[in-house]
């Protein structure tokens, strides 16, 4: 069974639902399953099944149609978000050989970009076959701890495992109508609209939490039931709108979370706020989404705890060489489950099997388990930066950083920041005097915006393993 | 220069555009870079320009230049 399967049972046993709302525009799952044919049709006169395609937006309801067009046609999606810079593009371009580049993309340069609308066929009336359930469904491409963008495979039967495992936790149903304010192609975004139209629920699609007004707007107006949102975004909600979303406590059966660094304060003040309300919090990560989860008032002693692992998902927690850790023992914490991906496109096996011990996925992640079977997550063994919900590489920046004249070399970690959670700062070793107001010019014009740092620190050496390797957690002292 | 072409400037440094780009109808999402992250930073760097603080539901109303103008206008009144 795949979610592809399920979107055409609602088109048939509920044809006049609504599937999408996006401003004026409503679809119901039988408009929604025409315009699918549509994209599958066109894409399957000019590719052939395996072929890859990029696909861009931040909301568009095109691209919802696009991309399950793209599955049914037997093509491989590789969501990328439309702010994507030319560097990144480009090392994803070269690993995953796109057939097409198709949706909104700023920074393309010499790449060739399909708009959506150019992507329909008038004829579509060919009959296309379910998805194998193990075929590769997408390439989501992680920020990677070498720096280097590393393409993990999730197939459908990975994507229809963890929509199962997500619906059966929070408990959602067709009589849903659930607000998506995150970006529709990152993995949050794309997990919650395979969630919702799984379900047969209705998705309305705003594409950024920017707006409070339009916020609070189009949950008055479409009777939302539900949203998704990243820690940052709840602290964005309450400097900008106070008290205000408790007046929609009634309406609000649930909210997901994504897994970030949430201070306990913020998790209290939701819960003050959305008394009845099921707050969800999710752990996990692009290989392995959505592995544990914790619902506050459920679990309100152990509140800074991840959760305990999702349904039909197990987590064990193991020592470096491999064996499991004794109970309440800090190790990595691993996962297992028919979620977890299947591969590293264009990596070989051995590569892959180095992330687990057995079957057993190796998160990266460092933590326990308590008695009561809570999972706790000590540190982040991995490095990655996560500014308000998006994930900086520090090798990334620390690339552009280095090629600039005077810095001999840099290296940069995450601090903490109120409402953002962290932000960048680099600290770098430099021949000359160097203008870092000068520097910043430099890296806005490479890089994203959140990825560009809030201070620098001009430092006589950096701290590195006998080996050589950079200590970055050493810097965060 | 006035209180509209300085919200112009913080605007266009903000979202890294020509202060041509800028007008008192751009609102939030108008500019890549003029996402929540963004909007935040708008706001703080208003707030210290003009030595003024907003309450958060003065916040949420603040959503184009002309908005921001005005609610500057009115704090410094």
């Amino acid at each position: 069974m795949t979610i592809e399967h399920l979107i055409h049972g609602h088109s048939q046993a509920s044809p006049e639902k609504t599937a999408l709302i996006s401003g004026g525009l409503e679809i119901t799952y039988a408009g929604l399953w025409k315009e699918i044919l549509k994209k599958a049709s066109w894409f399957s006169r000019f590719a052939e099944k395996g072929d890859r395609v990029i696909l861009s937006a931040s909301k568009s309801i095109e691209f919802v149609y696009a991309y399950f067009g793209a599955h049914l046609s037997g093509m491989i999606c590789v969501p990328i978000d439309p702010e994507t810079n030319a560097t990144r593009l480009g090392r994803i371009m070269d690993v995953a050989k796109p057939k097409f580049v198709v949706g909104e993309l700023r920074n393309h340069g010499e790449v060739k970009v399909i708009p959506f609308e150019e992507i329909s066929a008038e004829d579509s009336s060919e009959i296309f076959g379910f998805p194998d359930e193990n075929a590769v469904a997408d390439l989501l491409f992680t920020t990677g701890t070498t720096g280097l963008p590393k393409g993990v495979a999730l197939t459908f039967k990975n994507q229809m495992a963890a929509a199962v495992n997500i619906n059966t936790f929070i408990g959602n149903t067709a009589d849903d109508v659930e607000l998506l304010a995150l970006p529709i192609s990152h993995s949050f975004g794309l997990g919650r609209l395979r969630c919702v139209l799984s379900k047969g629920g209705t998705l309305v699609m705003l594409g950024s939490f920017a707006s409070m007004k339009k916020f609070f707007g189009e949950m008055e107006r479409c009777a939302v039931t539900g949203f998704g949102m990243v820690p940052a975004s709840w602290a964005y909600i309450l400097k900008m709108s106070g008290d205000k979303i408790g007046q929609f406590a009634s309406q609000l059966r649930y909210i997901e979370i994504g897994s970030a660094f949430m201070p306990l304060e913020n998790k209290q003040k939701l819960m003050q706020l959305l008394p009845s309300t099921r707050i969800c919090m999710h752990y996990g990560l692009t290989e392995a989404s959505r592995s544990a989860f914790i619902s506050f008032h459920d679990d309100k002693d152990h509140l800074m705890s991840v959760g305990k692992p999702s349904p039909n998902t197990e987590i064990a927690v193991f020592a470096e060489d491999g064996t499991p850790s004794e109970a309440g023992e800090d190790g990595e914490i691993c996962v297992k489950g028919d979620h977890v991906c299947s591969g590293y496109w264009g990596e070989n096996a051995e590569v892959f099997e180095k992330d687990f011990f057995g079957d057993w996925f190796r998160t990266g992640d460092w933590g326990h388990i308590d008695s009561s079977g809570y999972v706790y997550m000590v540190s982040r063994k991995k490095e990655i930066i996560n500014v308000g919900g998006k994930k900086v590489s520090p090798i990334e920046v620390e690339e552009v950083l280095d090629a600039i004249d005077g810095i001999e070399e840099s290296a940069c970690i995450g601090i903490h920041d109120d409402v953002l959670g962290e932000k960048v700062k680099a600290f770098c070793v430099c021949s000359k005097d160097v203008d870092f107001d000068q520097v910043k010019k430099i890296l806005v014009q490479n890089l994203e915006n959140y990825k560009v740092p809030d201070c620098f620190e001009r430092v006589e050496s950096l701290p590195k393993t006998a080996s050589g390797k950079l200590q970055r957690l050493l810097l965060k002292n | 220069m006035n209180v509209l072409e300085q919200v112009i400037e913080i605007v266009a440094s903000v979202c890294e555009v020509d202060k041509t780009e800028v007008t008192p109808e751009s609102t939030v999402g108008d500019f890549p870079a003029w996402d929540s992250m963004g909007h935040l930073s708008i706001l703080s760097q208003v707030e210290e320009t003009f030595g003024i603080s907003f309450e958060p539901e003065e916040m949420m109303e603040l959503e184009d230049v002309s908005d921001i103008v005005k609610a500057i206008e009115n704090k410094m009144a």
